[in-house]
């Protein structure tokens, strides 16, 4: 090839070159390296071939570095001494590390191979008996299409989380594998999304079941699996089960937003919200609860979605507790996030809803407190879908009327609730402080733009009249200077002017007496 | 305190300013906070350990916001509830028959969810008979007839609060196992449907 390209160089070219490298006969072609088409293709099948063996090869060798990992954490099946527990981080990182990197390499090229190649290692034949929903045959490639910084990232934790636990660690491990190969396997729009839901659900409550009574486990660490688990599920199932193409969340999601947007008018008065946000720490809060809330749509896992409620939930609480110096009811709560909502209007609240809804696990969002707040949201949701003039005190007539933007409850409550407040705008509330400086700003800019505007056009109007005025200057001067052609003594060349010219004085004759 | 882990959700049901807060507050925190705003104290979930024989349960206890104008919604707060404390206060009459709605609407929806009526403010009827609205008997009357059980509590004094929760306890933990039974043999898979309760909400 090497030489060929620095004859190439050259202007002649031999018949040899042209040959095909083969020497079949036929012309190569210098895109196929010189080869003729037909022995291109037989070697470029061959290359492909070893490389695919290659990564078969190497796939399978991770394997088994993984499952040795794992055998070495629990594998003399007696007490765990500590020289082994000591040293089993080890060739889990070195095994876990490689793989990702493999499996990221992989999903960028060849998606349909890599899934036959998972599909021979996940162990969905061997494990997990009692479950129907093991009988995916074919992985479509979807499963890995996401291998994501963050998804690898998740693995990476659950697997060192799970190497913890030793024997059961390794069986959840292999379970939730097959899970997530069985689940993408089947494709979204062939699935509901309750059925999607109920298959997560069983997932769920039978590895819980299983833990229980299989490996005897407490009910505190079951719930402390079960975290990692849904965790590590969800973040791989994110894409294809949030906001399933199959159900009308989407169009749910719109709608609320809408709503939310029209109902831009409604006050903190009129929801009985007990929250004082001229206080600067109330304030703060409720600036943080709405990040908060905002904040759920980008996390993947139900958990920490329910998270960012919470946290949501505890800035409300705090500011009302700093409103009425005294702990919050549900009473003054639920207003309080309603109002939250509307002035957030959170991003695909509806799905994120019914994600949480369906994927999370049960027991906490029944009976924990993240379950409360989350009930609370979706009831603050409900609310807003539904809330009419009777909810929020008020007539009919008025209801439609702010609705339809003809008028605005602010400037009305302004006028009545402060009559005086105008000549002398007291700056109590921060925010309304500044509001005045930028308005005070915004007028000297404007008085100083006038000014300047001003003061362009008489300079306009002066370079106007500059030419104007030189013209007229010269044309006085003209008319008192007027041009005279003074007829000049046209001096002779002998002209007699001796103080002129430099010339010496003309010869003179002079006679000599002779 | 997210952590903690809950064994059964209670909820608290009834009228606005009946002292549903002032009852979770007093038996959790064991106080009773005067002032004006005796209907808005306490915080909204609380999560309660209960020493029931030799065993320690959980309470998860839901407050809720009374104002009619979330009644609609109310559905979503008692699904999945095993227990729930209908108040109503002892001098209002109105706020009885608040009670009985939330009890028709717990029998229609909620079949696990066991019943607790609740007549609040009791320390202001031994002040002053002639306050007394609900005639002790009729609420005892309507209890035996719903199959609930029936408590007069004061906030104010502690009197019954720590029995009624108690009882709560006991209750649940007898029933646990029976429950459990039942979600073993299958029997609940059709209701765990149901426990979608944002779409249920939705829908009606």
């Amino acid at each position: 090839m090497s030489q060929r390209t620095e004859r190439r160089g050259g202007i002649h070219v031999d018949q040899s070159d042209l040959l095909c490298k083969k020497g079949c006969g036929y012309y190569g072609n210098a895109a196929w390296q010189g080869l003729c088409s037909k022995c291109w293709r037989e070697e470029y099948q061959r290359v492909r071939q070893k490389q695919i063996q290659d990564d078969w090869a190497l796939a399978e060798k991770l394997q088994r570095e993984e499952e040795a990992a794992y055998a070495s954490s629990h594998g003399p099946q007696t007490q765990p001494h500590p020289q082994s527990t000591a040293a089993q981080p080890h060739p889990g990182h070195a095994s876990l590390g490689p793989f990702s990197k493999f499996e990221e390499k992989k999903t960028n090229e060849k998606t349909r191979k890599v899934t036959t190649v998972k599909k021979f290692f996940s162990p969905s034949s061997r494990s997990a008996p009692k479950k129907d929903t093991q009988e995916g045959k074919t992985p479509s490639p979807s499963m890995s299409r996401r291998a994501s910084f963050d998804t690898d990232q998740v693995s990476k934790d659950f697997v060192d989380f799970l190497k913890n636990l030793q024997k059961p660690g390794r069986e959840i491990h292999k379970q939730c594998r097959a899970f997530i190969v069985n689940m993408s396997s089947k494709k979204t729009q062939d699935l509901s999304a309750d059925e999607l839901s109920e298959c997560v659900q069983d997932f769920y409550q039978n590895l819980a079941d299983r833990l229980m009574g299989h490996f005897k486990g407490s009910s505190e660490s079951v719930e402390q699996v079960m975290d990692q688990v849904e965790k590590y599920i969800m973040t791989r199932l994110y894409k294809s089960v949030f906001c399933p193409e199959t159900t009308d969340d989407e169009k749910k999601d719109l709608a609320t937003q809408n709503r939310i947007r029209a109902l831009h008018w409604v006050t903190i008065e009129m929801l009985c919200v007990s929250m004082d946000e001229e206080i600067p720490e109330v304030s703060e809060n409720v600036v943080k609860a709405i990040t908060d809330v905002i904040e759920m749509d980008s996390k993947r896992v139900p958990r920490d979605k329910l998270g960012c409620i919470t946290r949501c939930s505890k800035q409300i609480f705090s500011a009302i507790k700093t409103t009425k110096n005294e702990p919050a009811s549900a009473d003054d709560f639920l207003p309080a996030l309603i109002y939250i909502v509307l002035k957030a209007n959170p991003p695909r609240l509806q799905s994120n809803i019914q994600y949480i809804t369906r994927f999370c696990n049960p027991s906490r969002l029944m009976t924990g407190e993240d379950g409360y707040y989350f009930t609370n949201l979706c009831c603050a949701a409900a609310f807003i879908e539904k809330l009419d003039a009777q909810s929020l005190n008020l007539s009919p007539e008025e209801f439609e009327r702010y609705m339809s933007g003809q008028a605005s409850p602010r400037c009305n409550n302004s006028e009545g609730d402060w009559p005086n407040a105008d000549p002398a705008p007291t700056p109590i509330n921060p925010v309304l402080a500044q509001l005045n400086h930028n308005l005070e700003v915004l007028s000297g800019l404007s008085s100083r733009q006038e000014s300047l505007m001003e003061a362009a056009q008489s300079l306009q109007a002066d370079l106007l009249s500059w030419p104007d005025s030189v013209q007229r200057e010269v044309h006085n001067i003209l008319e008192k200077y007027p041009l005279e052609v003074l007829s000049r003594n046209v001096s002779a060349i002998d002209d007699n002017d001796a103080d002129n010219d430099n010339l010496p004085p003309p010869l003179t004759p002079q006679v000599f007496a002779g | 305190m997210s952590a903690m882990r809950v064994d059964a959700k209670v909820v608290m049901l009834g009228k606005e300013s009946v002292g549903k807060t002032s009852l979770v507050e007093r038996y959790v925190h064991h106080r009773f906070l005067v002032g004006p705003y005796q209907n808005t104290i306490g915080a909204a979930f609380v999560a309660k350990p209960i020493q029931v024989g030799e065993k320690v349960i959980t309470l998860g206890i839901w407050d809720t916001a009374g104002s009619e104008r979330y009644e609609a919604m109310s559905r979503i707060y008692y699904r999945g509830a095993r227990a729930a404390i209908v108040c109503y206060d002892l001098t209002d009459g109105s706020s009885f028959q608040r009670a009985r709605f939330w009890v028709k609407e717990l029998q229609n929806c909620e079949e696990h969810c066991k019943i607790y009526l609740c007549g609040s403010k009791s320390d202001l009827i031994e002040g002053d008979r002639s306050l007394r609205q609900i005639d002790f008997h009729d609420a005892q009357d309507f209890t035996d007839e719903i199959g609930a059980l029936h408590f007069e509590t004061s906030s104010k004094t502690g009197n019954n609060v720590d029995e009624l929760f108690q009882k709560v306890a006991e209750d649940y933990n007898s029933t646990a196992f029976q429950y459990m039974t039942a979600e073993e043999t299958g029997v609940d898979l059709g209701q765990k449907k149901d426990s979608y309760f944002y779409s249920c909400c939705h829908n009606n």
